[in-house]
């Protein structure tokens, strides 16, 4: 398995370097919305200026170590036919996707944190200061969004083969997980219902914990019961994946030839 | 003139017949343009759950530009976002060529000639909204708004086509990415809000360079009865002018044209 995955990662390594500009464009592609949505909370509050620079610069930080676009993948391959080819191979074809997901987001932090430091010695309003262990703690929540992301993604990119239109579906959750995980506002803006739901949904994990986490908005009781429920979502989305992919497999019908 | 908008409805009836063969994504696609608008509402919701004003404008008032925006963005949806990835195609194919070859004009063939008609919805739904925005405020305007409504809307569409097309262009050398249109998306958004809410250099640059401000702002301002012909008359102008541009660029463009080997 070592062995396959350091041939995995090679291999998406490589193609990653092939396609430089595509991999530039994309990853500052998404940045200018939360930019505007800090430019409208500025302009609300204006003395709470540097809380929401720092809360939007890590909105963007975090959305682009847990972004998942597997589901656009599966649904053109799938539709495609092209998916065949991985079903064929003697590995379960989410090893390529989770190869690329490592590449491209390790990629994004060797190239984010430094900018992010840098950054940091000119703007006094990005300087973290928190403790080593508060820092794994950022760190394993951010894993735990990427791997929740990743999983919805997959599973809703595995429903194409059933519909057509997945990519549709998948656009609505993100415009859900839009007001629940944070990226619109800090959930302690919202009002108290969407907060009550933002709980016990899995988007907030996605995004809005880790930041809770880095910038200490949360409690030791809070920190604990997010972990938790995150670790159900996540349970509950490999169940899915399992059942989808099998109940899947049987329903294929590899279009073109 | 007349030509060339006989071949425009010519390819509109060409997609709408396409499109009919799909008749079961209309649901699909209603739902889809309900949601985007409501969920634009909401987050204006969100924001005025904590304040009373926006860079000045009530809420009324951003609910007016949230209509103009959500109308013009029906537009793009229309007539220029499916064009986008086939001319990158095209390009890279060399199937220009035989676009090139036919006796229409090449500007005016690639950025028209397919339609996607459900997103007139769009269309619909942000007018209603503007409707809706202006009843909210109890604002009557008068037909010397609603005239100077019509010439800056007619702007900014001249604009928005412009400065999409200045993009599309790019792709004689940029083939490689398959969509560039989220980058006039991720510009196009910052529309979405009233311009005075931005600061400092960013606002200069969304009011002269990439005249944002100029696109939404105005129309809405022309509705609520704010205009001043000065500014409606700057705003056809720069749209000219954008419009020159985005013919010489695309000229330019063609030159550099030197087709994929067959």
């Amino acid at each position: 398995m070592v062995r396959k995955y350091a041939a995995l990662l090679r291999m998406k390594y490589m193609e990653m370097l092939a396609y430089r500009l595509a991999t530039i464009v994309w990853m500052t592609g998404a940045i200018t919305q939360p930019l505007i949505t800090m430019a409208v909370w500025i302009n609300i509050d204006p003395s709470q200026s540097d809380a929401f620079f720092f809360y939007f610069m890590a909105v963007i930080f975090v959305e682009r170590m847990t972004s998942a676009w597997d589901v656009w993948e599966l649904d053109r391959e799938i539709r495609e036919g092209t998916f065949s080819n991985y079903i064929i191979r003697p590995l379960h074809p989410i090893h390529w996707a989770i190869a690329e997901n490592v590449v491209y987001k390790l990629l994004f932090l060797v190239i984010l944190i430094p900018m992010w430091a840098g950054a940091a010695l000119f703007v006094p309003a990005l300087r973290v200061e928190i403790s080593m262990s508060q820092l794994l703690l950022f760190l394993a929540a951010v894993l735990m969004g990427a791997l929740l992301r990743f999983l919805l993604s997959y599973t809703c990119g595995l429903l194409g083969f059933w519909i057509t239109k997945v990519a549709a579906i998948y656009s609505v959750l993100e415009v859900i997980s839009l007001f629940l995980s944070g990226r619109i506002a800090p959930l302690s803006m919202l009002p108290p219902l969407l907060q009550q739901w933002s709980i016990f949904l899995p988007f907030r994990y996605m995004i809005g914990f880790p930041i809770d986490l880095i910038s200490q908005a949360a409690n030791g009781h809070e920190v604990r019961q997010g972990f938790m429920i995150a670790s159900v979502w996540a349970v509950i989305f490999i169940m899915m994946l399992q059942w989808i992919w099998k109940a899947g497999l049987k329903k294929n019908q590899a279009v073109g030839g | 003139m007349g030509r060339y908008w006989r071949i425009f409805r010519e390819f509109f009836r060409a997609c709408f017949v396409e499109e009919l063969e799909y008749r079961s994504e209309f649901l699909g696609n209603l739902v889809s343009s309900f949601f985007g608008i409501g969920i634009a509402i909401l987050t204006i919701h969100i924001f005025f759950y904590q304040t009373d004003r926006l860079g000045g404008w009530t809420y009324a008032d951003v609910l007016v530009l949230l209509g103009v925006f959500n109308t013009l963005k029906g537009w793009i949806d229309f007539a220029l976002r499916p064009n986008m990835p086939r001319l990158l195609e095209h390009v890279r194919r060399g199937t220009l060529d035989y676009i090139l070859t036919k006796p229409v004009d090449g500007m005016f063939y690639v950025s028209f000639r397919h339609l996607v008609f459900w997103r007139l919805i769009d269309v619909a739904l942000g007018l209603g909204l503007i409707v809706y925005g202006l009843a909210e405020k109890h604002y009557m305007p008068s037909l010397v708004d609603i005239l100077v409504f019509l010439i800056t809307m007619a702007s900014s569409l001249v604009l928005i086509y412009s400065l999409w097309m200045m993009l599309m262009t790019t792709s004689f050398w940029v083939i490689r990415i398959d969509d560039l249109s989220f980058i006039f998306d991720s510009f196009f958004e910052t529309a979405r809000f009233p311009i005075g809410m931005y600061r400092g250099w960013v606002r200069v640059i969304l009011t002269y360079v990439l005249p944002a401000a100029v696109i939404t702002n105005m129309p809405a301002l022309s509705l609520l009865g704010k205009w001043n012909m000065a500014t409606a008359l700057i705003a056809g102008l720069l749209a000219v002018v954008f419009l020159w541009l985005a013919r010489r660029f695309w000229r330019f463009a063609l030159r550099s044209y030197t087709s994929a080997s067959s």
